[in-house]
């Protein structure tokens, strides 16, 4: 186990620059997640971390040790790709044991190890078979045995839940991290899926465009996202956000005045207004909205409303009894309602 | 009904093709069965097929046979000397630029395809004045080196293009389990390059047995030669022994055959893997 440390990374493919500046310190024994859209850096830098890129200026250290000319066999990293990048050609014992092959372990330590792991990931019934005859799950699994086996200093994964189904994605998630819980080795797990990073993390950095946005605990980036990337990314279903102006404790927009947990900005100031969909309530006669569509979903309903011009998705437990085109009354809790800057963006 | 319209037309081009293939077969089978007399009869079968000539030619018991046994090893050593040569070699280069991604490694392609823009047979003359400056002449490996040099271009082509359709995460994920390059290339490359590699291996080993331009020019002695060349021998003469060079013919006919029905299964799909760039 170890802590990891990134210090004002940069990096550029040719004349495109991928990462301005990334500085993150990893405790040992976390679950970092880094997530964000696709192509804001973050398996460029897990592979920086695991040495499959080389580091444009600034540093990494894994347990203190700068690690930015070591090859990756002295990381003592582990990495679970997307692809699960088994061999083929080895059946999942041998795929399992070839770290400790490669380091020329005696064959009764491979064997304890491959058969630790196996223990621990179920795969005892499949050390015998090859990575063809194994679903998709399993080979996940054979991927992440290949991890433990190797009892390293940190865990990388690099999205490694994208070519599972949704149903087999949510199991493996759990089983993730209930391995975490279990071996307390510290892990980078890069994923564009912000459910993921919310239910899995520790701590999760928010990345967009080669830059942090925000670092924080999982429901410190729902209840305070410090920008609007943040707040649009995280939460399912996303954040409700519209132009207003601050006037007299409220913020005007879209012909209605919404209630604002405090009153920050100034008079006349031009701001964003941001609601999540689960922090409205219904019937209170506030704001007058129209229903397009109904979407019950069992437990809550997702209703998506028409104010002025603008859409908003609301979600509500239980059961609605509206259908579309008619008119209802929506109150935001002002408690929840979040104010950005119109121009930055940034929270206020 | 429109399946079986198709079956058909292909069935009506496929019979025509196959005979064409198979006539000349057929016809160097029939000489080699039949007796010197009955050779040119013109008969479908011969009145008394016999053995007899395969057994002149074990017993190495013609004039134009006397060192058979001799040149089918030549052949046979030459065949798979360049064979070998010519898998290290693309192996290794194909491995560097499509795995280590070497610098450079594109333009040492490119180079060697750019070789195939001149025909093989005007280099012959070059081939023969160069190995007679090293030497080489009448020895067996100025033909294997002239044949790997033949050989490699396309081996290294085609290698480069199967190598490139293995996920590169295989070697990533073997790098970070602790491989080095030499252990990623003989323990995660060579074992899925198999099929590809027994297609080009078989290839240059087949491009050196069937080989006659480079084999007479290179090689002049009876005891260096390939049996290829002598097979040519064979016509320098008024009254050839038709019989017998049909038999040579069949018996250096088997090897090649007997190596396709072998490797078959990795023959197509090898063959092919560099046929589209994907």
């Amino acid at each position: 186990m170890a802590s990891v440390s990134f210090s004002e990374i940069f990096k550029s493919f040719g004349k495109t620059k991928v990462l301005h500046g990334i500085s993150l310190d990893i405790s040992d024994g976390e679950f970092m997640v880094l997530v964000g859209p696709s192509g804001c850096g973050k398996s460029t830098l897990l592979r920086m971390l695991a040495g499959l890129e080389d580091i444009g200026a600034g540093s990494i250290a894994i347990d203190g040790r700068v690690v930015n000319d070591v090859e990756p066999k002295d990381r003592d990293v582990a990495m679970v790709f997307q692809s699960y990048a088994l061999y083929p050609h080895m059946t999942v014992r041998d795929n399992m044991g070839f770290s400790l092959r490669l380091r020329k372990e005696k064959q009764s330590v491979i064997d304890e190890g491959v058969n630790r792991a196996a223990r621990i990931l179920n795969l005892e019934p499949y050390l015998h078979r090859y990575p063809r005859e194994l679903s998709g799950g399993q080979r996940q699994r054979v991927a992440m045995g290949r991890a433990i086996v190797r009892d390293p200093k940190v865990f990388l994964f690099d999205e490694p839940l994208s070519n599972l189904d949704a149903k087999l994605r949510v199991a493996m998630r759990s089983e993730i991290k209930a391995l975490h819980q279990r071996l307390k080795t510290t892990t980078v797990y890069v994923t564009h899926d912000q459910v993921e990073a919310m239910t899995m993390a520790d701590r999760i950095a928010v990345m967009n465009d080669g830059r942090m946005e925000q670092l924080g605990e999982p429901l410190e980036l729902y209840d305070r996202p410090a920008n609007l990337f943040v707040a649009q990314f995280i939460g399912s279903p996303a954040m409700n956000v519209f132009d207003g102006v601050f006037r007299g404790g409220f913020v005007e927009a879209l012909g209605a005045r919404w209630p604002v947990p405090h009153t920050r900005a100034s008079d006349g100031q031009a701001v964003k207004y941001g609601i999540r969909p689960v922090h409205f309530e219904l019937n209170k006669k506030q704001i007058q909205a129209e229903v397009i569509v109904v979407e019950p979903m069992g437990a809550e309903t997702e209703l998506l409303l028409k104010v002025g011009d603008q859409t908003l998705v609301i979600m509500t437990h239980g059961r609605a009894a509206v259908g579309p085109g008619e008119k209802i009354f929506i109150a935001p809790q002002a408690e929840h309602a979040h104010l950005f800057d119109a121009a930055s963006g940034k929270r206020i | 009904m429109k399946r079986i319209g198709r079956d058909a037309w292909l069935l009506l081009a496929a019979i025509p093709i196959l005979l064409w293939t198979l006539l000349p077969i057929y016809h160097i089978f029939l000489f080699s069965i039949s007796s010197k007399d009955s050779a040119f009869s013109g008969a479908l079968w011969p009145d008394k097929p016999t053995l007899r000539n395969f057994g002149t030619i074990f017993r190495q018991e013609h004039f134009y046979l006397h060192h058979f046994w001799v040149q089918i090893w030549n052949s046979l050593w030459i065949a798979v000397a360049a064979g070998v040569l010519t898998l290290a070699i693309a192996t290794c280069a194909a491995f560097a630029i499509s795995r280590l991604k070497v610098k450079g490694g594109r333009t040492v392609m490119n180079l060697a395809l750019f070789t195939y823009f001149i025909p093989a047979a005007f280099l012959a003359i070059p081939m023969y004045k160069a190995m007679g400056i090293y030497g080489l002449l009448n020895s067996r490996w100025s033909l294997v080196l002239a044949m790997v040099t033949l050989a490699a271009p396309y081996a290294i082509w085609v290698l480069k293009q199967a190598s490139d359709k293995l996920p590169y995460e295989l070697d990533e994920a073997a790098r970070i389990d602790g491989a080095t390059p030499p252990q990623l290339f003989r323990l995660v490359y060579l074992p899925l390059m198999t099929p590809s590699l027994v297609a080009i291996g078989t290839y240059a080993l087949l491009l050196a047995w069937n080989e006659y331009l480079y084999a007479y020019l290179l090689l002049s002695h009876e005891q260096t030669i390939t049996l290829a060349v002598a097979l040519g021998h064979f016509i320098a003469a008024d009254d050839s022994p038709w019989e017998l060079l049909m038999a040579t013919g069949l018996v250096y006919a088997l090897p090649p055959a007997a190596i396709y029905y072998a490797f078959r299964r990795y023959m197509v799909s090898g063959l092919t893997a560099g046929a589209v760039k994907t």
